[in-house]
């Protein structure tokens, strides 16, 4: 079949149309409505927060940095049944189990870590756990990580150990314990 | 012979077989805890209750014998309900621990329990307490509250092993497994326990909480600990090899295996040489081959004429069938080598059930590599040709040597005497410091192979991962350096190789005509087509 070609007549402009003059004032107004009313107004009108020194509200459900619930003696409430290892489409999470000294724990996880930069934030760790030992109700994200001493020789050191910071161990998740600020998972234990 | 019916399919049996053997004949999977094709059957579990037409109960599928137009519903609304009631009482005083529990994911009552309960428990009473981790035996640990009393486990040691330790102690819901006073579960098969175990009440203090059941991939293949080569599941997660499991093969092993071999998995990635290495620097496979040959090839220029002469070939029992007979052309078409000798493990213990004394997975597919009268010599004689400086270059296969104390110390000493000593294994064993060049092999877990057991049955173990760092199969590794020595053994596929190993083994397998040997156990007439099975 034969490629058809279709003419298009080309849209008529008008004379203002062609000079730009109205579209111009209609947006400078905008602009300068904003900034009058910033001016007049600041704690209503500017939206802008200067992050990290202020902060927005994270939603009630906001799924932040998790953290690793305790018991009432304070060790931790996960027994390293490897759910949400198994779940995590990530692959973040790395749990090697031990045999506790205490018969009727018997299982806790020796090592539990979080790779954070390779979490997706997706949550289906907090779904998938039958202790409701992890959450990620603790309402902040991970702090980025910056690679330091990044001059030309020690970039590579820097970027290594920046990656390491990213890879949160137990007792650090354990921390986080008192951090939550939303409801999740069911009953609020702090 | 009776005739039945089951779930309207009829099926002839021979007399005396049950109701679960015919239905399973059928494809009918009737759920049962304490039935297992390998022992007595005691039908305390009441678990395969099935409805027998004219019977006025339920009948228990595994203890009775299908009679003459017998019509049985394995899967009627009246077997469900008892099946239900049957969980819902096994599961009154059940721990419910699954998240800790090893056997979670392979557990009968979970399994079950998601087919035909699935409802909350409606007890209000605190559930019995029992012993938890009782260490029960050395390799085994025991949870009574997670125990169903199935006594398989009781059966297995008074039937199978005739060590009769465990015995069911305590009535009612207090009941529990123990040991006889001053006895534990101590036999050479105790850990078969834990696979017998329906639920998590036994599990294997090796294996506790390493790594959760669902995580792990299978692969059919061999125990490499003793001669018999039990069939079994190695199971590997993230290339290493976390347990064995034993696999149903009613020519070697039955559903069985030693303990011994079970835990010899560890042997798969104890100090694995990785890279191969000339002189202690490390090459890529081309660049090692090309100097490999070549060093070779130098040291036996340097021999003078009778060079070839002086070179030893140490074959390993360990390594496979195709391994040795590509190893065997090597030594003689690339080497010319004449002088070939037996390495492998040192004899062990031995007992009247399974575990061997040869320690060695392949003596039979060894011999069966030479023709009669052209087999290697033992070991002892290797010793003794370099003693009296016959041998000034020697290749060995494997890192096992079958001498043990002084006499091993010695072979060490001989070693530094070498002009050359090539060692191609899986493991240093400390004979990679005297090594030259160090050529890494794979173990049999990491390659296709053909082993053939004491009783000569064959078997073939599957890939279960990728070869570890460099490593390579031991067939690969004669194939890359035979290249270079100018004399290429030019198959590249295995199953063209295997095809060739076969007519060669069948060849030398006939008895010489002119002396006919003693030992012809271990030929191997049923060997071919046991291997070409699955």
């Amino acid at each position: 079949m034969a490629a058809q070609t279709v003419t298009l007549e080309r849209q008529k402009r008008g004379f203002w149309v062609q000079t730009y003059l109205p579209e111009i004032f209609k947006g400078m107004g905008v602009t300068l409505k904003h900034f009058f009313g910033a001016i007049a107004k600041p704690s209503e009108n500017i939206v802008t927060v200067s992050y990290p020194e202020e902060q927005r509200p994270y939603p009630a459900r906001y799924r932040g940095r998790h953290r690793l619930m305790v018991r009432e003696d304070g060790q931790v409430r996960c027994v390293a049944c490897m759910c949400c290892s198994t779940i995590c489409p990530a692959n973040c999470i790395h749990i090697e189990a031990a045999e506790h000294d205490d018969p009727s724990v018997e299982k806790y996880p020796e090592t539990f870590v979080i790779d954070q930069l390779r979490c997706i934030v997706c949550g289906l760790c907090v779904e998938a756990c039958p202790c409701d030992a992890i959450r990620m109700d603790t309402g902040v994200h991970c702090s980025p990580f910056i690679a330091e001493d990044t001059d030309d020789f020690n970039a590579l050191e820097g970027e290594l150990r920046a990656r390491e910071r990213a890879f949160y161990a137990r007792d650090l998740l354990m921390e986080a314990g008192d951090h939550s600020r939303a409801v999740q998972g069911g009953r609020r234990s702090f | 012979m009776p005739k039945c019916k089951i779930n309207g399919k009829s099926i002839t049996v021979e007399r005396g077989t049950t109701i679960i053997q015919a239905a399973a004949e059928l494809g009918f999977d009737i759920p049962h805890f304490c039935y297992h094709p390998g022992l007595s059957v005691p039908a305390n579990c009441r678990m395969c209750l099935v409805e027998v037409k004219g019977a006025r109960k339920l009948l228990p599928a595994c203890y009775t014998q299908v009679s003459d137009k017998m019509e049985v519903q394995t899967d009627s609304e009246r077997v469900v309900q008892s099946r239900r009631a049957v969980l819902e009482f096994i599961l009154v005083n059940h721990p419910v621990d699954c998240p800790i529990c090893d056997q979670a994911g392979e557990c009968k009552l979970q399994d079950y329990y998601m087919d035909y309960d699935t409802q909350e428990s409606r007890l209000r009473t605190p559930k019995v307490s029992k012993v938890k981790v009782y260490p029960i035996g050395p390799e085994v640990v025991y949870d009574g509250e997670r125990c169903i009393l199935c006594t398989r486990c009781v059966r297995f040691c008074d039937e199978i092993t005739g060590t009769n330790e465990l015995t069911v102690v305590e009535r009612g819901d207090r009941s529990e497994i123990r040991t006889f006073p001053g006895r534990e579960l101590d036999n050479n098969y105790s850990m078969c326990t834990v696979d017998l175990c329906p639920v998590g009440a036994l599990t294997s203090r090796d294996f506790r909480f390493k790594c959760r059941v669902w995580l792990l991939k299978s692969t059919d293949s061999i125990c490499a600990g003793c001669s018999r080569g039990c069939s079994i599941h190695m199971e590997q997660h993230r290339s290493e090899v976390q347990r064995y499991r034993p696999r149903y093969n009613p020519e070697i092993n039955d559903y069985w295996m030693c303990d011994a071999g079970r835990l010899s998995y560890k042997e798969l990635h104890r100090d694995r040489m990785l890279k191969p290495l000339i002189n202690g620097a490390a090459y890529t496979w081309p660049q090692v081959a090309e100097k490999g040959a070549a060093l070779l090839r130098e040291s036996i220029d340097a021999l003078g004429e009778e060079g070839a002469d002086k070179v030893g070939f140490v074959f390993s029992p360990q390594s496979s069938c195709e391994g040795l007979y590509m190893a065997r052309r090597f030594a003689e078409e690339a080497l010319g080598c004449t002088r070939h000798y037996v390495g492998g493990r040192p004899h062990g213990d031995q007992d009247d059930f399974l575990i061997q004394r040869d320690k060695n997975p392949n003596r039979n597919g060894l011999l069966l590599q030479f023709p009669r009268g052209q087999r290697p010599q033992p070991f002892e004689q290797l010793l003794a040709d370099m003693e009296s400086g016959q041998i000034k270059i020697l290749y060995m296969m494997g890192s096992e040597v079958p001498v043990e104390g002084a006499q091993a110390e010695r072979f060490r000493e001989l070693l530094r005497e070498l002009d050359l000593f090539v060692l191609q294994a899986p493991r240093g064993d400390g004979l990679d410091e005297l090594a030259r060049v160090i050529l890494p092999a794979s173990t049999h877990a990491e390659q296709r192979g053909t082993y053939i057991n004491c009783d000569g049955v064959a078997q073939q173990t599957r890939e279960a991962f990728k070869p570890l760092g460099s490593s390579l199969p031991d067939w690969q590794i004669a194939m890359k350096l035979a290249a270079r020595l100018g004399a290429p053994l030019t198959t590249t596929f295995i199953a063209k190789l295997q095809e060739e190993m076969w007519e060669a083994m069948k060849a030398n397998a006939q008895p010489a005509p002119e002396a006919p040997e003693a030992e012809t156990t271990e030929a191997d007439d049923d060997a071919p087509e046991e291997a070409a099975a699955p």
